[in-house]
């Protein structure tokens, strides 16, 4: 891989172009950018002041993978053939640029062990002092861990508050029933049924409070994902809700609402028969 | 009895659900705090990083992506022109270098190598034990280096101490040979990531840890404009020396990074900070509204003592003022600590400068946080109020004994 920053000296100048000039694909960001079109030939130049300037065509325009370290940067690219490159950016005073890349990817054959990118990256590191190997896998995936760790936080904070909300409402609830429960409780209903009603009354809130917030989180994946992508002019999704994260919301909201449902009839139940009937 | 004093009563009556609302009004206003800390912590972190360094111009070359300027060139050249300008109190440069650390016990360690002209540390560094570039003191053979903290912990290096360093060179099959350097500092490097492996030494120790050779280049520039002529004119003056330079002053250094940097954390804190609004809007009203249906008859009959429809809805006001206020102070400081959780987490992100915080306090924070909770009170107690004020007071009474 070799990455480089070209100057587009010249925007399409198709009339007298060479006719061997080499094929380049523009990102569609430049297309638009530069005003080009498919055909178009245009000057490109390693160096800021245009020196050894070479003519490419423009062969096909492409969709930039959506890299989410690069959602706010706009891809003003091109893709050249590594050999048009190197002749363009190689330093004729310096043989040995024309041979000189930026990085090489290295796929390894497939294998259980985990750690076997960091082991290879090591061992190359060491035995030559001039490369520095690392494992694509870790360096991605530190942002995103960090941004990952960072929303399971606040839906933490967010259940907490809903905990209490949800807590609240129970609680009048069943203050509201307290006579009702009385009377239960007077002709022979045991604690553990009305407790049992209680729960499963929180239970049945919250998963249906869980199950109703999943549909607008479905419904609104869309919405935000147009946002963003019309915002970073990108192809990035931003937004997923994937059936592993609409089943882990409402497994959260089944401890909630038993806990909410528990305390609400332990609450009421807490109290003596006579206490509850009485007004 | 005033609506206050009634409003208080009602809230201790019902004890369990006043601190249940009042809980989930604290935390999720905690919520809502930090998102609004959130909003601007980042721009405030930054522009403060960038004022403390001491400099109010900064200087790069034209070429390459914002990220990575290729180096300034004829880089003496430009230090003198710029020190003539009248607009121009003072410049420095400062020029970068991957390079290794050479351990004798272990692999080498990846350092960035900062080479200063200033031997103050152009602001780039704080000082937290021994002293500057500038010391007299020790082997002068032996070129001076302040090192970043969890490097001398690491290497078990401290103020006296000399360690090796070999200098990569990008791009080329060459190897540099190691220079001993004498600990002169330890200090923060707050523009660097945290536990980054920083070295800063002198220009003439840069220029020895590249065998001496030296290309008259610099990464960045640093310029002091005169307080009579402000930055702005500096920063005219400086841009007409030459046109291979990008020069902005602090200001538009902030600007540029309120414009491009991190807008993803700015915008997820909008979203959060209305639904968390919202979420305590629903919460307060929703209490409100259930706990005055389950209180038509009490109200009926206050109605029925006489008590007017004012006293009634500035009752029910205060009753929601209580519960979003109360929950509203518990909030401050529930969100201060969360807040701290939250900035920890995300400051592990690679690469973010040890300086910078994603959530900072700030009066206005403080106000708009007021502000939303003071909204969500008076919206919240809209509906109840408008059922208590509406009532049917016999129809009530007498569903109230029927029942």
């Amino acid at each position: 891989m070799f990455l480089v920053v070209l100057t587009l000296i010249a925007g399409p100048a198709l009339a007298v172009a060479a006719p061997a000039a080499p094929d380049i694909l523009v990102s569609r960001q430049l297309l638009a950018k530069a005003h080009l079109a498919i055909g178009d030939v245009v000057t490109l130049a390693g160096d800021p002041s245009g020196a050894r300037a070479r003519q490419f065509r423009v062969a096909g325009v492409y969709e930039p993978t959506p890299d989410p370290m690069k959602f706010n940067v706009e891809r003003i690219e091109a893709r050249l053939h590594l050999d048009d490159l190197l002749g363009l950016t190689a330093d004729p005073a310096d043989p040995a640029s024309a041979d000189t890349v930026s990085t090489i990817n290295v796929a390894l054959s497939d294998s259980p062990d985990p750690s076997r990118e960091t082991s290879f990256s090591r061992s190359l590191s060491a035995r030559s002092p001039f490369i520095f190997a690392t494992p694509t896998r870790d360096s991605e995936n530190t942002t995103f861990l960090v941004v990952d760790r960072f929303h399971t936080a606040i839906a933490a904070v967010t259940v907490i508050g809903s905990t209490a909300f949800l807590l609240a409402l129970m609680v009048i609830r069943a203050e509201e029933r307290k006579e009702t429960v009385g009377v239960l409780r007077l002709i022979g209903i045991s604690r553990k049924t009305i407790m049992t009603e209680v729960v499963v009354e929180g239970l049945l809130v919250a998963v249906a409070g869980a199950a109703f917030g999943v549909l607008i989180a479905a419904g609104a994946q869309h919405t935000v994902n147009r946002f963003f992508q019309a915002r970073y002019d990108t192809a990035l999704i931003f937004m997923r809700v994937s059936p592993a994260i609409a089943m882990r919301s409402i497994a959260v909201a089944v401890p909630v609402g038993v806990v909410a449902g528990a305390v609400a009839s332990w609450m009421l139940l807490r109290r003596g028969t006579s206490a509850l009937v009485r007004r | 009895m005033t609506a206050f004093a009634l409003a208080w009563r009602t809230a201790r009556r019902y004890r369990a659900r006043a601190v249940l609302a009042v809980v989930g009004v604290a935390v999720i206003g905690a919520l809502n705090f930090d998102m609004l800390m959130l909003s601007h912590g980042l721009l405030i972190s930054f522009a403060d990083l960038v004022n403390s360094t001491g400099y109010d111009i900064r200087i790069a070359g034209t070429a390459g992506l914002p990220l990575a300027r290729q180096p300034i060139d004829n880089a003496a050249a430009l230090m003198t022109q710029i020190r003539a300008l009248p607009e121009v109190a003072s410049v420095a440069m400062l020029r970068t270098a991957t390079a290794a650390a050479i351990r004798p016990d272990g692999p080498p360690e990846g350092v960035e190598l900062m080479g200063s002209s200033d031997a103050a540390g152009l602001g780039l560094w704080r000082s937290l034990t021994g002293s500057n570039l500038d010391i007299a003191e020790g082997d002068p053979s032996l070129a001076p280096a302040v090192i970043a903290r969890p490097m001398a912990d690491r290497l078990k290096l401290a103020p006296g101490s000399t360690f090796s360093i070999r200098v990569r060179l990008s791009g080329s099959l060459s190897a540099m040979p190691a220079i001993p350097l004498r600990v002169v500092g330890i200090a923060d490097f707050p523009f660097e990531s945290q536990g980054a492996f920083v070295v800063a030494t002198t220009m003439d120790g840069f220029r020895r840890a590249n065998g001496g050779v030296l290309s008259d280049q610099a990464e960045l520039m640093f310029a002091q404009s005169r307080p009579a002529s402000g930055p702005d004119a500096a920063v005219a003056a400086i841009g007409k020396l030459r046109s291979d330079l990008r020069v902005f002053s602090n200001e538009q250094v902030i600007a540029n990074f309120g414009k491009n940097a991190f807008t993803y954390f700015r915008q997820i804190s909008v979203v959060l900070s209305t639904t968390t609004a919202g979420f305590s809007f629903l919460l307060v009203a929703t209490l409100l509204t259930v706990s005055v249906n389950q209180r038509l008859g009490e109200v009926a009959a206050l109605r029925a003592l006489g008590i007017a429809r004012r006293k009634i809805a500035a009752t029910l006001l205060w009753e929601a003022a209580l519960l979003v206020g109360i929950g509203g102070l518990c909030a401050l400081p529930l969100g201060e600590v969360l807040a701290l959780v939250l900035d920890r987490i995300l400051r592990r992100m690679p690469g973010l400068p040890a300086g910078l915080h994603f959530f900072v306090f700030e009066p206005q924070s403080l106000l708009l946080h007021a502000s939303v909770l003071i909204a969500t009170a008076v919206v919240a107690a809209i509906y109840p109020v408008w059922l208590a004020v509406k009532l049917p007071i016999a129809q009530t009474l007498r569903q109230e004994v029927v029942s």
